[in-house]
C-alpha cells in the first residue's frame, strides 16, 4: 500500500505562488482562498546577516489526522494510502475540522458551503498525473510520491536527506508534508509557522453524549428523505428528471 | 483503458481533420487534444502564454467554447509543463469584465474618458482616412508607432509599408537596450530573450541586481532551482535582501549606483592574481594589456570605499568565480536602465564574463543556434522621406533602429524637431506606465492630431485616445510564431486561439490587414490566414503548421558551446576584430571610454531615499493588476524601508505613506513594509501599481506607481537608454501635511 507524501525544498522554492494559482484553477477554489499557498518567514537578524525563507502551507495528510476525529458526519476520512479527503456529499460545513487542523489548512468554501482543502489531487493521481502544484512548480521545489517506494524522490529526500516534518511537542499529528533546504532557512520557516495544538471540540462529554448522535441522526434523516424522494421520482418515470 | 487514445493516432487524425478545415479563408480551428478529465469533456489547445513576454508553453482546456483552465504544456521544449502564477491565471484576463469590448471614438475632452461605440468598419475607415490625411499634410513620418510584444508584428509591417521609420518600444531604451549593446560591443552579439544563461550546468551564479524568483520567467526559475539543488553557489549583489539573496552564499548589499566599481575590482583581482582564463583570453580576446593597466588601481580596497562592500568579501567572491570558471553564470540582467552609465556597466559584466572564459562555455553563457526559417515574400518597404525623429543611430549612435527610442519620439512630438510628429499609434504598450517623465508624455499627447490605442484593457492612456481599438487577448488569437534561437535547444512555437474573440474584439493580424487594405497596402499581407503565414516561416525547417499546432512547439538540436560550433554558425565573435574586444575600438572611435570607468552618481539629499523598483512573481509590469486571481494574491504593492530608518521616521509596518520625490511629484498612499532586508539609503517597491484608470475597477488607485515618481532620468549617451534609478523620495504619513 502506498504512503503518499510531499517534500518541499525551501532552498529551491522562490515563493512565486504558481502552486497556489494552479491549484485554485484546477479545483475552482474561489479567489482569496487557497488549498496551498506560500508564506514568507523573515528576514530576521541584523543587517547584513539575515535569514529568510518561504514556507508552503497546505494539508499535511497527517498519520493521525485531528480533523477526522473532529468530523461529526464522517465526511472527512483517510484513505488507505494516507490521503485525507472530504466527501462533499456528507460534509455539512460545520467547520469543526477547520478548528481542529493544526496547520490551518482547511477553510469553508463560500461557493459550495462545504469545507475545502488539498487532497493531493486524488483525481489526477488516478490518471497517473502529478498533483497540479507539483506539475506547475516553476522552481521544481515540490516533490510528490510514495514513501514506501525506495526509488521515489520523497523517499530519498525524507529518509536519506533528512527532510523534516513541521511538528512540535504540543502538536505532532504525524504530518506527511516534509521540508528540506539549508538548515537555518528550514529552522526559521518551521519556527515561524508552527502547528497549533489541535482544538478538538469533539473530546468533551457534551459532544459524545449529545451533539454527535444528534448530527448523525440528522444526516441519517436526510439520507432517508433523499431515498424517499428518489423512489418517488423513479415512479414518475425517467422523462421527469430535471437534469 | 479503452478511452485512451495514443498520441500518434490523435495527431494523424487531427491532421486529416485539418485538411478540410484550412480550405476556407477563415482561420482554421487549432488542433486540440483531450484533457485529463477525458476528451468528451475537455479539448486542449497548445499555445503560447502572454501574461508576460517569455512565451511559455500553455495548454488551454476548452469546454463548450470556453477556456476553463490553463496549465503548462509538457511538450514545450523550454518550459516543459511548468507555468507561473500569472500563466495559470490567464483565464482571468480573457474573462475580465473590464476589457475593451468595442471600437470607440472619443467624444469628450482628452483624458476625460468619454467615448462613443462604433463599428469596426467605421473605426477602420476613420483611421485610414485620418492617416492618409496626415501623410498628405505632414508626411508618413509624422505617424509614430509605440508597439510592445509580438502581437504588433503585423502592424509594424503595416507602419513600414505606410512609410514611417518612427517606431519605438520600451524593451530597448527602458529595459534591455544597454545590456544588448554592451555585450554586442564585447562579444559581437547581444543576448536576446530568453537570455542564454547556462544555469542548468553552472557551478556559480552571479546576480547583479537581478531578482530571479521575484522576477519570474518560468524556465529561468526552473534552471535556477536545478542549479541550487545541484549545489551551485550563488553570489547576489543587491541593496535589498531579495528572495535570491536569501538563498545566496554571498550577499553583497552594495551601495546603489556603484556596481561598476565592484566589477572593476573583481577584474583587478582576477588579473592581479593571474586567476583569469589565460588560454581563453590569449586565443579569443584582444585588449588585455590596456585592460590590465586600466584596472591596476581599482583594488578591492579602492572599491570598498565606494561600494561599502568589505575588500575581503570582494576578493573572496572574485576567487570563488575564478575557482568555478568557466562554469560561472554571470547573469547579464534584464531591466538594465539604471543610472545612465548602463552600457558601460554591461560592458564591465561582459569583460568579467570574458576573463572567466564563460562565454560560449558550459555553465556560462551559451551561444544561440540560428534556425533556417523562411518568410512571406513581401514587396520592399518604401524608403522613408526623412530619417528617424528619435535620434536612434544619429544622436545616440548605438541605439537600435529596429526598437527605437521611446522618449526620443516624445521629445520630437513636444518640440516638433527634427520635424512634427502628429500621430501616435500605441499598440500593447502602456506609455503612461512604462515611460518615465509622465508629465512630458501627457503634454506630448495633448499636442497630437490623432492618438490611437490598440489594447486589451482600458489603461489610463486609452482616455487620451481619439480612437480605441479592442484587441483580442492571447487566448483568442494567432500571433507570429516564436522563433527562439537563444535556447540550448532552439525551437519554434505558436500562439493559436483557444476560443473565439469575445465581444467585438479582433486579433492583431486582422486589424493590421484590414487597415492595410483600406490604405492600399494589401501587397504586404499576401496571406489569407495566419496559418499560411506561419507555414511560410516554418516550411524550410521541414514542418507544417498543423504538426506544430498539435504540440505547440518543435525543438531542434542546438550547438550551444564553442566546441559544438560549425562553419555555418559564422564567426564566433562577430566584432570588428573578430575577437572578444576587452577594450572597445568602437567606443574609442565614437569618443566614449573604451574601457568602463566608475563615475559617482548623485547621492540622495538629506531626508530622501533612492527609489528602487522591481517585480513581483504574481504580476507583470502594469498589465495584470486588474486580474481577479492575481489581485487576490497581491492587491497592492508596499514600500520597503529599512527598520532603523523607519524607526527614525516613526513609521511602522502597515502605515500608509505618500512618497514625494525631489521635484514634488507625489504617489498615491502606499503601505509601509518595515524590514531589515534593505539598505538605509534606499526604498523599494514593486512596479506596476497605482493605476489611474477608473475603468480598471479592481486596480484603480491600488498601491503606488513608481513610474509617476520618475520625473528625472539619466540618459545613456551611447545608446539613449533612460536610467530611472536617479529619483529620490521622502515618506510622509498619508493624511499629514508636507
Amino acid at each position: 500500500m502506498a504512503r503518499y507524501a510531499m517534500v518541499i525544498d525551501l532552498h529551491k522554492c522562490v515563493g512565486c505562488q504558481a502552486c497556489t494559482m494552479a491549484c485554485n484553477s484546477e479545483w475552482e477554489v474561489p479567489a482569496g482562498y487557497a488549498r496551498t499557498r506560500v508564506r514568507f518567514a523573515g528576514p530576521e537578524g541584523a543587517f547584513p546577516n539575515l535569514v529568510a525563507s518561504p514556507y508552503v502551507a497546505q494539508c499535511n495528510h497527517c498519520d493521525n489526522p485531528p480533523c477526522v476525529k473532529a468530523c461529526p458526519t464522517g465526511a472527512t476520512y483517510q484513505t488507505d494510502e494516507g490521503i485525507v479527503v472530504i466527501d462533499r456529499a456528507l460534509c455539512i460545513g460545520c467547520g469543526f475540522c477547520v478548528e481542529a487542523c493544526p496547520y490551518s489548512a482547511r477553510f469553508l468554501n463560500p461557493v459550495i458551503n462545504k469545507v475545502d482543502k488539498c487532497d493531493f489531487c486524488s483525481a489526477r493521481l488516478e490518471k497517473d498525473l502529478q498533483p497540479a502544484c507539483v506539475a506547475t512548480c516553476t522552481a521544481h521545489a515540490k516533490f510528490f510520491g510514495d514513501l514506501e517506494d525506495s526509488g521515489s524522490d520523497v523517499f530519498r529526500l525524507v529518509y536519506e536527506q533528512g527532510a523534516r516534518r513541521n511538528e512540535s511537542p504540543a502538536a505532532h499529528p504525524g504530518p506527511n508534508v516534509y521540508y528540506s533546504g539549508k538548515k537555518a532557512n528550514v529552522d526559521l520557516a518551521l519556527a515561524a509557522f508552527p502547528p497549533r495544538p489541535p482544538r478538538l471540540l469533539t473530546q468533551g462529554r457534551f459532544w459524545k453524549g449529545f451533539v454527535k448522535p444528534l448530527v448523525l441522526g440528522m444526516v441519517g434523516a436526510t439520507f432517508l428523505g433523499q431515498a424517499v424522494a428518489f423512489f418517488q421520482q423513479l415512479k414518475k418515470g425517467e422523462g421527469q428528471f430535471d437534469d | 483503458m479503452s478511452a485512451k487514445i495514443s498520441r500518434r493516432d490523435w495527431l494523424r487524425r487531427s491532421s486529416i481533420a485539418g485538411a478540410a478545415a484550412s480550405a476556407g479563408a477563415a482561420a482554421a480551428e487549432p488542433v486540440g487534444r483531450p484533457g485529463w478529465q477525458g476528451a468528451d469533456r475537455v479539448r486542449q489547445i497548445a499555445t503560447n502564454c502572454e501574461m508576460c513576454f517569455w512565451r511559455c508553453g500553455v495548454l488551454a482546456d476548452v469546454r463548450d467554447g470556453k477556456v476553463v483552465k490553463l496549465q503548462g504544456n509538457p511538450d514545450h521544449p523550454l518550459t516543459q509543463g511548468r507555468l507561473c502564477a500569472r500563466g495559470n491565471a490567464g483565464t482571468q484576463l480573457l474573462y475580465d469584465p473590464d476589457r475593451l469590448k468595442r471600437p470607440m471614438l472619443r467624444t469628450g475632452a482628452r483624458g476625460e474618458g468619454k467615448f462613443q461605440e462604433i463599428s469596426w468598419d467605421q473605426a477602420l475607415d476613420f483611421l485610414a482616412a485620418r492617416l492618409n490625411d496626415l501623410k498628405r499634410k505632414y508626411g508618413a513620418e509624422s505617424v509614430a508607432f509605440f508597439p510592445h510584444g509580438v502581437a504588433p508584428a503585423f502592424f509594424s509591417t503595416l507602419m513600414k509599408a505606410f512609410g514611417t521609420p518612427n517606431s519605438a518600444e520600451p524593451a530597448f531604451s527602458q529595459c534591455r537596450g544597454p545590456r544588448e549593446v554592451g555585450y554586442a560591443l564585447t562579444f559581437g552579439r547581444g543576448l536576446g530573450s530568453p537570455e542564454p544563461v547556462d544555469l542548468e550546468e553552472t557551478k556559480l551564479i552571479v546576480l547583479i541586481g537581478s531578482h530571479i524568483g521575484e522576477n519570474v520567467f518560468t524556465s529561468q526559475v526552473t534552471a535556477f532551482g536545478t542549479a541550487l539543488e545541484r549545489g551551485a553557489k550563488l553570489i547576489v549583489v543587491d541593496p535589498r535582501f531579495s528572495v535570491a539573496a536569501s538563498k545566496a552564499d554571498w550577499w553583497l548589499p552594495i551601495r546603489p549606483g556603484t556596481d561598476i566599481a565592484l566589477l572593476l575590482a573583481w577584474m583587478n583581482v582576477l588579473l592581479a592574481e593571474g586567476s583569469y582564463d589565460k588560454e581563453y583570453i590569449a586565443q579569443y580576446a584582444q585588449g588585455l594589456p590596456e585592460l590590465t593597466a586600466h584596472v591596476r588601481e581599482f583594488t578591492p580596497e579602492w572599491a570598498e570605499g565606494i561600494t561599502e562592500i568589505p575588500a575581503a568579501r570582494i576578493r573572496e567572491t572574485a576567487r570563488a568565480m575564478a575557482a568555478a570558471r568557466p562554469a560561472v553564470a554571470l547573469h547579464p540582467g534584464r531591466h538594465a536602465t539604471w543610472y545612465g552609465d548602463d552600457t558601460q556597466r554591461a560592458r564591465a559584466m561582459a569583460i568579467v564574463t570574458a576573463l572567466l572564459g564563460s562565454w560560449g562555455r558550459k555553465g556560462g553563457i551559451f551561444l544561440p543556434t540560428a534556425l533556417n526559417t523562411g518568410h512571406t515574400a513581401l514587396p520592399p518597404f518604401p524608403k522613408p522621406a526623412r530619417e528617424r525623429a528619435d535620434g536612434a543611430g544619429t544622436l545616440y549612435p548605438l541605439a537600435s533602429e529596429e526598437q527605437g527610442l521611446t522618449l526620443g519620439l516624445v521629445r520630437a512630438t513636444l518640440t516638433a524637431k527634427p520635424y512634427p510628429i502628429k500621430s501616435w499609434i500605441v499598440y500593447g504598450q502602456n506609455v503612461l506606465e512604462s515611460l518615465p517623465q509622465r508629465q512630458q508624455t501627457l503634454k506630448a499627447m495633448a499636442r497630437l492630431d490623432l492618438m490611437v490605442v490598440v489594447d486589451v484593457l482600458p489603461m489610463e492612456q486609452a482616455n487620451y485616445a481619439d480612437l480605441v481599438l479592442p484587441e483580442a487577448t492571447y487566448l483568442e488569437r494567432y500571433d507570429p510564431p516564436a522563433v527562439v534561437e537563444s535556447a540550448r535547444r532552439p525551437f519554434v512555437s505558436v500562439r493559436q486561439p483557444a476560443c473565439e474573440p469575445l465581444y467585438d474584439s479582433r486579433p492583431g493580424w486582422w486589424i493590421a490587414r484590414e487597415l492595410g487594405r483600406r490604405l492600399g497596402l494589401e501587397a504586404w499581407f499576401p496571406w489569407q490566414t495566419p496559418e499560411q503565414h506561419l507555414d511560410s516561416i516554418i516550411r524550410p525547417l521541414g514542418i507544417r503548421a498543423r504538426q506544430i499546432g498539435a504540440r505547440g512547439a518543435v525543438a531542434f538540436d542546438g550547438r550551444p558551446y564553442i566546441e559544438d560550433r560549425k562553419p555555418e554558425d559564422g564567426p564566433l565573435f562577430p566584432t570588428g576584430s573578430g575577437k572578444i574586444e576587452l577594450a572597445s575600438p568602437m567606443l574609442k572611435q565614437l569618443g566614449f571610454d573604451p574601457l568602463p570607468r566608475y563615475r559617482p552618481v548623485e547621492d540622495p539629499p538629506a531626508g530622501y531615499f533612492r527609489l528602487l523598483y522591481g517585480r513581483s512573481p504574481v504580476h507583470s509590469f502594469a498589465r495584470s493588476e486588474n486580474n481577479a486571481w492575481l489581485d487576490a494574491l497581491m492587491p497592492e504593492n508596499q514600500v520597503w524601508i529599512n527598520r532603523d530608518a523607519a524607526r527614525d521616521l516613526r513609521l511602522e509596518e502597515g502605515d500608509r505613506v505618500v512618497l514625494e520625490n525631489q521635484d514634488g511629484a507625489a504617489s498615491l498612499p502606499v503601505l509601509v513594509r518595515v524590514t531589515p532586508g534593505i539598505r538605509r539609503d534606499c526604498v523599494y517597491m514593486v512596479h506596476g501599481f497605482g493605476h489611474r484608470s477608473r475603468a480598471l475597477r479592481r486596480a484603480y488607485r491600488r498601491g503606488a506607481s513608481d513610474t509617476a515618481l520618475m520625473t528625472r532620468i539619466a540618459v545613456d549617451p551611447i545608446m539613449g537608454g533612460t536610467g530611472m534609478r536617479v529619483n529620490f523620495v521622502r515618506l510622509r504619513k498619508a493624511g499629514e501635511g508636507a
